[in-house]
């Protein structure tokens, strides 16, 4: 199982589920990291997190920790 | 334009996700009518403004923080979505306008979706309609309006187009909208992942409905006629829809790299803190001037009796010597509301995220310690946006320690003295590093109180970075302007009336009761007889009665009651700290100006009757150190209690930075001395 945290910059995939078991999840979903959206990471910061995802004709930064409820295989 | 009773006028709220463009808006419709303004960074408080009258419609509009959905995460999303439902004086809005930026329909209309099934009344601002264009894209707003059984008008906040059609229809309207109050209950926000799908899935459909490109002939529906087709332009249309803004991908590609990004960052810090120092000066010294030939004048006028004193000493120096430093502050505003505007706080809050975890904090941490350089008080509201309430506290926590705008006039003062004339831009360096090593010690407590977390600050949860970076803008001078304006204001009228009633204070204990003593007059000129009454007066007054009890307190630090007295008055705001030196040390000197005929007093003042001088390069780092870490305001403490919802916090904030002020102070003088500096 393949999360959003393990993407390579330049990376474009889908999200293919959302575990939301996580606590972070519902937050997410609710910015609009929903399946079937299409994903890129577009950069990762200093330390390699967070990273920054576009989505939805924006960018979001988020923390790898956050990324792993993004199922993307 | 005769009733203003609040039951006949419409009370309309702004809602919206953040960066949807919804205080600018707020700003076009409200004009000059300010209530509250919230400081660079971001809003975290609602703000209340009469509509302009020259919109012609007769309404109250309330301005919330940003929201991604009626789910609140964070404090400040908590007091919007509240003040949606039910705001504490006003009740439940007439109208809500809910700001769209059509480049990000889709996640903006999520917020709509959930506030039209809470059955408010709503029309929608779609902004940022320029955007979509840019794209190659557009969007027919009678569509969606039909859609989603609400108003939809197209605006441009910056600019006011459109704003005029959307509040005419308002007025058309208004007496429906007072009399069809629809109930709604907070349980309406979405709070199933199911639903949050199946709203999304709604609002994909319409997106696809709605938006169209540019080129294509508008009075084809493709959607309607052929299926076919349909699949692959709504393909294309998608990924059109859901590219980013290629200027921001390309600037992000710099100030968001590993090396250069981290590089752009400090030089950006560094330079909103030398430039504070280094643009203010000449604007500085002018104000300087014109405060000291002003009490010259009225010395002049009034002539040397008690009343001559009160005004040219009491007012006109006391409110000059803290008046000085308001450059400073605007100027620091100001670069603060263009890294805002510009979009690049939040990569800032990104980069820093990573460092800031290690030690209990959060990269959301980043705006309100920004912010903790202008002023504790509205950092520590800025705090709210931290969802984590365990990082939200101990943000709180270390606020204080960074160095506010109020800080600046002691040091720019002191550093001055250190550092007269040709050396001025040694002060710049060193005002720089001050701020470093306040930054540098705020991290470090932080990170020992993260390490005693369990005795000191409690509560525990998920802690997580989930943060949207706005596509990058060109600040816009005139909104910054504004701001900076605004915030400059509230500063002066905060600070102002506090200084002015300290000052006349200051003056009066160190004035009275012996206000013409006798000395001895022969041999000597005029103005030695001036010297030795201002000596003997304020040897003999109250001030110096008090000062003989802190006394001892004092003289550990090098300094002497005349010091102490001051940094008592300090703690009403620490820029009172100049005012009442410049009264205590008397500085009535017609030939430059305030700052340095302040300065030369200090430098020929004496302990006691020694001839041991009272302020030595040694005496005088001690003073900064103890700026640097005392909690030294009132109004500090009291918002600090409001917001973590405890005295514990406060209480532990002041007596520990209080006592590891004079500590380390303390330590300095006498490690100074020893070291074979006077």
């Amino acid at each position: 199982m393949k999360t959003a945290a393990e993407l390579k910059c330049g990376e474009k995939v889908t999200i293919n589920d959302i575990n939301i078991q996580h606590p972070s999840a519902k937050r997410l979903l609710e910015v609009g990291f929903t399946p079937g959206q299409e994903i890129e990471l577009v950069n990762k910061s200093v330390f390699n997190d967070p990273i920054a995802i576009s989505l939805r004709g924006t960018v979001i930064a988020l923390r790898k920790s956050d990324a792993d409820c993004i199922i993307i295989s | 334009m005769t009733l203003n009773s609040s039951s006949c006028n419409l009370f309309i709220t702004l809602a919206g996700s953040p960066n949807s463009g919804k205080t600018t808006l707020f700003n076009y419709l409200s004009g000059k009518n300010y209530k509250t303004v919230n400081y660079p960074g971001s809003t975290v408080d609602s703000a209340l403004a009469n509509l302009q009258r020259k919109f012609n419609l007769n309404a109250l509009l309330l301005d919330s923080p940003g929201i991604i959905s009626l789910n609140p995460e964070s404090t400040d999303e908590e007091i919007a979505i509240n003040s949606l439902y039910k705001h504490a004086k006003l009740g439940k809005p007439d109208l809500v306008i809910v700001t769209v930026d059509a480049s990000q329909l889709s996640r903006h209309l999520y917020l709509v979706k959930q506030i039209v099934n809470a059955n408010f009344n709503v029309v929608i601002a779609l902004t940022m309609v320029d955007i979509l264009n840019q794209k190659g894209l557009d969007i027919d707003e009678n569509k969606l309006s039909k859609i989603i059984h609400c108003k939809v008008f197209k605006v441009d906040s910056r600019s006011g187009k459109g704003v005029q059609k959307l509040l005419n229809y308002v007025n058309n309207i208004k007496n429906k909208l007072k009399n069809n109050h629809l109930q709604s209950s907070k349980s309406s926000g979405t709070n199933t992942t199911e639903e949050v799908l199946r709203i999304y899935n709604e609002i994909e459909v319409i997106e696809e409905q709605t938006i169209f490109e540019l080129n294509e002939n508008k009075n084809i529906d493709l959607t309607e006629a052929n299926k076919q087709l349909n699949l692959i332009t709504n393909k294309s249309l998608k990924s059109k829809c859901n590219q980013i803004d290629a200027r921001t991908a390309k600037i992000d590609k710099i100030l968001l790299h590993k090396t250069w990004g981290l590089l752009f960052f400090f030089l950006i810090m560094a330079f909103t803190f030398t430039s504070i120092f280094w643009f203010a000066q000449p604007i500085m010294d002018f104000i300087s001037f014109i405060f000291q030939v002003l009490s010259t004048e009225m010395l002049i006028l009034v002539g040397n009796n008690w009343l001559g004193m009160f005004l040219a000493n009491g007012i006109i120096n006391g409110v000059g010597s803290v008046a000085v430093f308001i450059p400073q502050i605007l100027i620091l505003f100001l670069i603060l509301g263009f890294l805002e505007d510009s979009g690049y706080l939040a990569r800032g809050a990104m980069l820093i995220d990573r460092p800031l975890s290690k030690i209990g904090l959060n990269g959301k941490s980043f705006v309100p310690m920004l912010s903790g350089f202008a002023c504790a008080i509205p950092a520590m509201m800025a705090a709210r946006t931290i969802p984590n309430r365990r990082e939200r506290m101990l943000t709180i926590f270390i606020l204080p320690l960074l160095s506010c705008s109020a800080r600046l006039p002691v040091y720019t003062l002191l550093l001055a003295f250190l550092f007269p004339g040709n050396k001025a831009w040694i002060a710049g360096l060193v005002l720089a590093s001050i701020y470093l090593l306040s930054t540098i010690s705020s991290v470090l407590v932080a990170a020992i109180i993260n390490k005693l977390n369990n005795k000191i600050i409690k509560d525990e949860d998920n802690s997580s970075f989930i943060l949207e970076l706005p596509a990058y803008r060109r600040p816009k001078l005139k909104v910054v302007a504004i701001n900076m304006w605004h915030s400059g204001k509230l500063y002066i009228q905060k600070a102002g009336p506090v200084i002015l009633v300290l000052s006349i204070f200051i003056w009066f204990f160190t004035t009275f009761p012996n206000i013409d003593p006798q000395v001895n007059e022969k041999n000597i000129t005029q103005e030695q007889v001036n010297r030795l009454k201002n000596s003997e007066r304020l040897a003999t007054s109250y001030a110096a009665d008090l000062g003989k009890i802190i006394q001892p307190v004092m003289t550990p630090l090098g300094l002497d009651w005349r010091v102490g007295v001051s940094l008592i008055a300090a703690f009403a705001a620490r820029e009172v700290f100049v005012s009442s030196m410049t009264l205590i040390f008397k500085v009535t000197d017609s030939h430059s100006s305030l700052m340095d005929s302040m300065i030369g007093a200090m430098r020929n003042a004496k302990i006691g009757n020694t001839e041991q001088k009272l302020f030595t390069p040694a005496s005088i780092i001690g003073i900064i150190i103890f700026f640097m870490f005392a909690l030294q305001c009132l109004a500090t403490v009291a918002v600090s209690r409001k917001e973590t919802g405890s005295w514990r916090i406060p209480i532990l904030q002041l007596l520990i930075f209080s006592s590891l002020a004079y500590v380390l102070s303390f330590i300095a003088v006498n490690g100074l001395r020893i070291l074979g500096m006077s």
